[in-house]
């Protein structure tokens, strides 16, 4: 009989965490990692968990972080509660009030200034890049979380946010401000009321600023094909790309002799904007290389065919890589217009 | 005729392909970044895709202190159906080959490509969404079945 009980105790959980890990493998092993340690995603430890509600869990789930790579996840009820129980696996879940913290905006922004700017940043945006990868040189293990992100805030409860200052995160860059630096109740309280004070409201949808936006730019240059190539290509230098060897488009598809020359890629790169994106998100390779096709119609017209890479880099859901990227893009419309003109 | 717009409305309908078209295709790989790369390379001609050319880009990486040099991208696609598509729709053209990058990870790789109903908008028969579609059932599960191999 004590055997038989012995090993429904150990079954149990093994039970309850049936369909979870699935739900985990399919949405988030990709970014978090097969162990939970992390990757394009921060890590999930046990230790970091157990400080979250399964509220705060849910609502990240469903919201995830406008911004911030975490896309939301529309999981049923069901699966959300198998997915935390999988992540939880057996820690216990704390339970916060919802009763906001009162405190003083302006001396929580003082004390965010000489502890928390350094970190998680100045208007609270967290550190660069992507979670923890393991792949890409980061000055941090792990990047700091945007704390004014309106996914998190509206996940977070005040008591969770004074908890984590106040104890740290175990395994984790966040110490105890309690035990390191003598914070009192009222520095917490104060901290949390500014951290609050950066609440906006989170969108259930994506709302593409980039919508209107052609997801092609076409140009028709006065010059011949050739001609249109030679400009390009030099108009490239000229913007500090380094410029490769020309493809004809299905280059590799189909025996030299018989490639289309009337269909021309111009690949380009600038080194130094690619390690930055390369730091900010590893997942540039998509639009990697740069290019432009250069292709004569059956019209005669040479055209350059140009991809607007915003909407490539809006899938990133990294605000970080589209506010650098539009610069980056408008120098490529610059670059083509010269050589067509 | 009825069988095309029916299958059309199914896969429109279909979630797995509706989803997700305003985000990136990722799968993680349980290998390290050869045996992925090499698994990526059968898998597509299995599905009767011809790799095309490959692009590094590693640019000495791991010389510049990054922990890793291994990000190379794959190009590949069906060449009949490029090529017309290409005539009917050159605004197309920058989108061809099709491509997958693949990263090493430590011990894992990472497959990631952009999927292809992105380019929907740039199509005007329900032919050419049907070939679209099929491109990008296929691309996912080209991902799946290389990520199903080091399970």
């Amino acid at each position: 009989m004590k055997s038989k009980l012995i090993l429904i105790a150990l079954f149990v959980p093994l039970l309850s965490f049936s369909g979870g890990q699935e739900i985990y493998s399919e949405n988030c092993e990709k970014c978090h990692g097969f162990s939970q340690h992390g990757s394009i995603g921060l890590p999930l430890y046990r230790s970091t968990i157990a400080n979250h509600s399964d509220g705060y869990l849910k609502k990240t789930i469903r919201h995830g972080r406008p911004g911030r790579i975490m896309p939301g996840f529309n999981l049923s009820e069901a699966q959300t509660a198998k997915l935390i129980r999988f992540l939880r696996a057996g820690v216990k879940a704390p339970i916060y009030t919802s009763e906001p913290i009162v405190g003083d905006i302006d001396s929580g922004k003082y004390t965010y200034e000489q502890y928390c700017l350094r970190c998680h940043g100045t208007e609270l945006q967290g550190g660069e890049g992507t979670g923890k990868n393991f792949s890409w040189q980061k000055d941090r293990e792990v990047s700091p979380p945007a704390l004014s992100n309106s996914g998190f805030l509206a996940a977070a409860e005040d008591q969770m946010i004074k908890r984590i200052i106040m104890k740290g995160i175990k395994d984790t860059e966040m110490m105890s401000f309690e035990k390191e630096f003598n914070f009192t109740d009222k520095m917490a309280n104060d901290l949390v009321a500014y951290i609050r004070s950066h609440q906006k409201p989170v969108s259930t949808h994506h709302i593409s600023e980039i919508a209107d936006e052609p997801l092609v730019f076409i140009y028709e240059s006065g010059h011949d094909l050739a001609t249109t190539t030679d400009r390009l290509r030099d108009s490239a230098a000229a913007y500090n790309f380094r410029v490769y060897p020309s493809r004809t488009l299905f280059e590799g598809f189909e025996e030299a002799a018989k490639e289309d020359q009337k269909q021309v890629v111009i690949r380009f790169c600038n080194f130094k904007n690619m390690k930055n994106f390369l730091k900010l998100d590893p997942r540039l390779g998509v639009i990697l290389p740069c290019r432009a096709t250069v292709i004569e119609g059956e019209d005669g017209k040479v055209r350059i065919y140009l991809e607007n890479y915003m909407h490539a880099i809006e899938r990133f859901n990294n605000e970080q890589i589209s506010s650098e990227a539009k610069t980056l893009i408008d120098n490529m419309k610059e670059m083509v217009e010269e050589a067509v003109w | 005729m009825v069988v095309k717009v029916l299958a059309l409305c199914g896969l429109i309908l279909s979630s797995s392909v509706f989803a997700g078209h305003d985000q990136l295709l990722i799968e993680r790989v349980n290998a390290k970044f050869s045996y992925s790369w090499l698994a990526l390379d059968k898998t597509i001609k299995a599905h009767n895709y011809k790799a095309a050319y490959l692009q590094r880009c590693d640019f000495a990486m791991n010389e510049r202190h990054y922990k890793s040099d291994k990000y190379r991208i794959l190009f590949f696609g069906k060449y009949d159906e490029m090529k017309l598509m290409s005539k009917k729709y050159p605004e197309m053209t920058p989108f061809f080959p099709l491509k997958i990058t693949v990263m090493e990870e430590g011990t894992h790789s990472l497959l990631i490509a952009t999927p292809p109903i992105a380019l929907l908008p740039l199509v005007k028969t329900n032919k050419d969404r049907m070939t679209i579609f099929r491109w990008n059932e296929d691309m996912q599960s080209i991902l799946s079945q290389v990520k199903s191999q080091y399970k």
